[in-house]
């Protein structure tokens, strides 16, 4: 029950097939930009930067068609800081950028996981470190990402790996950072967002809409009610917004339930605690992958973003050899899947991680639950991972 | 300090101000209540953004309205968010304050000068003590020049940076400079929230911890500093006629979203002659409609119903040195969109084949790999299929990526030509006059 597929019916499946096809060339990036609306975004403030710059692109038209706005700001610390005051406002918000611009926003992205704001940054990664290189793909921002905040708390981390699932994930981020209030990363990477693909939108999934819950003045809870209130581990206190009848009280400091600056306080220390309660109390509900499993298999090939589609690839030749192979592809990066991934490698003696950096970001995360496996790293810098590398591993 | 309730309906009845005996913050926080008073402003309808530092604990006095505190210097960025959600989407209410200190209006002059530009309806109070008060009392960019702070203590070597002036230079529609102890502080307070569109009012003070103990200073020495610095005190410019942010934005979304195009859509015709995947390599230089030809291509696969990839590449600057597409077709899920193999490598120009070396072509092919080239190319090895076509003269460097592709499919036919010369036509005219005569004889 913790593997979901994405997709209910397989695209060559006879269930799909009586539906009519409506195709349409997208990008990843492109397919960011629709899924966003479909998600009900309103308001996105981009800054330009290669790879990420489709998304802009596409929401600058997209939104004032769609009772939004997209605005340009001049650098990625406005960017998301107008974001996060237009969702503190009510409105549903995103960026988008790369890992330099990343670098810029985390300041911002602690302010809103830390005054449980809902919004959504998409990260389209690109060469590094530094300003790398803007035209070059890579993998290389999922520790950044991940760990930009001060305290390790968790920021959720979707990752699609193909546009039409760039469109699903959007949709899933927006409902993610809705629900949990909380900054969500949507991952990509220059492949995904730059590369243009046929997408048939009748095979799309239908996700809904989730919208944050607000509180209003009349609400029969009110007195109880606290900005950043909680009784439970997994509870996520009703949003009060800018300009409605409930006061706001937010901060980036520490702060007790109220959301009023106080200094060695248990009820402020449990407040911040609560910020990774909260996402831990969900995490299950929040695994996002894809087991491709195979009776009797000895390895299991694990991947996400670009690299998933070539690990597929690979499977797909160490099957036609006679090999016995089964393969995880990984969205939900983090909270991280780890009963997904331990259950779908419990048979296999051998764990191969595919990821397009230097060390194998993803793989240092995963050591402690695979600790009893041998785990193997295919991993490259500058160049996309090829089938015939992740191949190679699984055949020696 | 205790007040009438009367006197307190945007701050907590009874607050003590948390700052040190003498400090301008008091007076500064008490005009802006009465400013709101003055307006008679529904607190629900105010938000009042606090920056870092000691004029940034306001947040905590002001209890009947919203309240930001936020990270230093990004105040006016979250204001202006929060304003233009307000005004483009909801109910155009709010009136958005920022209070910010000297230290704060540097580290983010961009959010202010980017609020001016935008004109977004927010008001920027920068409550300048000259240096940063809450650390200890070091130099800021707004401490005038000698000033004397623990960080600067021969005296500021800089001179402070004149706010205001950049806010005009920023065209800022209302901009003021005045004095905490301003009898009209208020009123000019009130004229700024007022204001349609963004406003500034920096307000000279003194900390009393750290600036007067360091500087022979009074309170009443405030407008001969500013003086000094050759800084105007005053209101200096009231000009509401730029329209407010959402107001232009309302106008312009108006006239211009017919313009927006719809989102294209293709019903494939389901006619195709493949049944397999394949990869096309396209290799040339910027400008000459290599990665548009490729996108032709992928158009016109998936109207024959086939799934396509396009994956492309250049260098950083667009218009410049090579560009390269990799296009795979295929009647069958496509997931690595690398060509590890290809079927079809076009090459029309030496950037392109440099490249193509760089990324190690010759060894992303098989036997049957055919190579279609202008004719001035030399691919430099032997034993391969290579046809060498005159392109660049048939089809003009602009279009010969286009002849070659259009070449492929009218030989090879992966699927019928006519959707290709279909979707070429459309954007050139009519098929047989896109290239010169001796082209359709190949």
């Amino acid at each position: 029950m913790y593997v979901r597929k994405y997709f209910p019916g397989n695209k060559n499946d006879s269930t799909m097939a009586v539906l009519t096809k409506k195709l349409a060339l997208r990008s990843g990036n492109q397919m960011v930009a629709e899924g966003a609306i479909k998600a009900g975004c309103k308001f996105f403030a981009g800054y330009p930067i290669t790879p990420a710059s489709g998304i802009y692109k596409g929401l600058i038209d997209l939104l004032p068609v769609n009772d939004g706005i997209a605005v340009s700001s001049p650098d990625e610390i406005s960017a998301l800081a107008y974001c996060v005051g237009a969702s503190m406002r009510g409105f549903k918000s995103m960026t988008a950028t790369s890992g330099p611009g990343w670098a810029l926003m985390i300041e911002t992205v602690q302010y809103a996981l830390i005054t449980e704001t809902p919004v959504v940054i998409c990260v389209v990664q690109r060469l590094g470190p530094c300003t790398g290189g803007a035209t070059q793909g890579g993998q290389g921002d999922i520790l950044i990402t991940e760990f930009a905040t001060s305290g390790g708390f968790t920021i959720p981390v979707l990752y699609p790996s193909t546009a039409a699932e760039c469109y699903e994930m959007t949709i899933e981020a927006f409902n993610w950072a809705e629900k949990y209030r909380t900054p969500v990363v949507l991952l990509s990477d220059k492949e995904i967002g730059m590369t243009t693909e046929s997408i048939d939108y009748n095979a799309l999934e239908d996700i809904k809409q989730v919208n944050r819950e607000v509180i209003k003045h009349d609400d029969p809870m009110i007195d109880k009610w606290k900005m950043y209130g909680f009784d439970s581990p997994d509870m996520i206190a009703k949003f009060a917004e800018i300009g409605g009848k409930v006061k706001v009280t937010a901060t980036g400091s520490a702060h007790n339930a109220m959301g009023n600056l106080k200094k060695n306080d248990p009820e402020t220390i449990s407040t911040i605690k609560h910020l990774e309660d909260k996402i831990q109390a969900h995490k299950d509900e929040m695994v996002r992958v894809k087991l491709d499993a195979e009776a009797d298999a000895e390895t299991l090939v694990i991947s996400f973003g670009i690299t998933a589609r070539t690990m597929k690839d690979a499977v797909k030749l160490a099957r036609s050899k006679g090999v016995k192979v089964s393969s995880l592809t990984i969205h939900s990066m983090f909270p991280i899947p780890e009963e997904a991934i331990t259950s779908a490698a419990a048979e296999c003696s051998r764990v191969i991680i595919a990821e397009e950096n230097l060390n194998g970001q993803y793989r240092t995360m995963l050591a402690e639950i695979l600790k009893l496996k041998e785990v193997i790293g295919v991993n490259s810098m500058g160049y996309m991972i090829t089938p015939e590398d992740i191949l190679e591993r699984i055949m020696q | 300090m205790m007040q009438t309730e009367e006197a307190c309906s945007y701050m907590t009845f009874g607050a003590v101000m948390p700052f040190c005996k003498g400090c301008g913050h008091s007076n500064i926080l008490k005009k802006l209540n009465d400013a709101m008073q003055m307006l008679h402003l529904d607190p629900m309808d105010v938000c009042l953004v606090t920056d870092i530092g000691c004029i940034g604990l306001a947040d905590a006095l002001f209890d009947k309205v919203h309240t930001v505190h936020t990270t230093h210097g990004r105040s006016t960025g979250f204001a202006t968010g929060i304003a233009v959600a307000d005004k483009v989407l909801a109910q155009k209410k709010l009136k958005t304050i920022v209070l910010i200190g000297d230290g704060g209006s540097m580290i983010g002059l961009l959010h202010i000068v980017n609020a001016a530009l935008m004109n977004a309806d927010v008001t920027v109070i920068v409550a300048n003590n000259f240096l940063f008060g809450m650390t200890g009392g070091q130099t800021s960019s707004l401490t005038p020049e000698h000033f004397n702070t623990i960080t600067s203590p021969f005296g500021s070597m800089n001179p402070s940076l004149d706010i205001c002036s950049i806010a005009d230079a920023s065209k800022a529609g209302f901009i003021a400079r005045k004095t905490a102890t301003d009898k009209d502080l208020t009123q000019v307070i009130a004229d700024a929230i007022a204001f349609g569109g963004f406003s500034i009012v920096e307000v000279l003070e003194l900390c009393t911890e750290h600036g007067t103990k360091r500087n022979d200073l009074k309170g009443n020495m405030l407008a001969k500093m500013a003086e000094a610095e050759g800084h105007e005190l005053g209101i200096l410019k009231n000009d509401p006629l730029r329209k407010e942010f959402s107001l232009k934005y309302h106008d312009d979304v108006e006239v211009h979203k017919g313009e927006i195009k719809p989102l294209k859509f293709v019903e494939p015709l389901d006619n195709y002659n493949i049944n397999r995947a394949n990869g096309f390599v396209i290799a040339g230089s910027a400008g000459e409609r290599v990665q548009s030809s490729a996108g032709m291509l992928s158009e016109a696969s998936i109207k024959s119903g086939l799934n396509v990839t396009q994956k492309n590449d250049n260098p950083v600057t667009q218009g410049s040195g090579f560009s390269l597409s990799e296009v795979i077709i295929s009647p069958n899920e496509i997931n690595y969109t690398g060509v590890s193999s290809a079927d079809y490598v076009i090459v029309v120009s030496e950037n392109g084949l440099k490249e193509l070396k760089g990324q190690k072509i010759f060894g992303r092919i098989n036997d049957k790999t055919m190579f279609i080239v202008d004719e001035s190319i030399d691919l430099g090895k032997e034993g391969l299929n290579v046809l060498s076509l005159p392109l660049r003269k048939y089809c003009g460097a602009d279009k010969a990526a286009l002849g070659a592709v259009d070449y492929i499919i009218r030989k090879f036919e992966p699927f019928p030509h006519e959707i290709f010369a279909g979707i070429i036509a459309k954007k050139f005219g009519e098929y047989g006059k896109i290239f010169k005569e001796g082209y359709y004889e190949l």
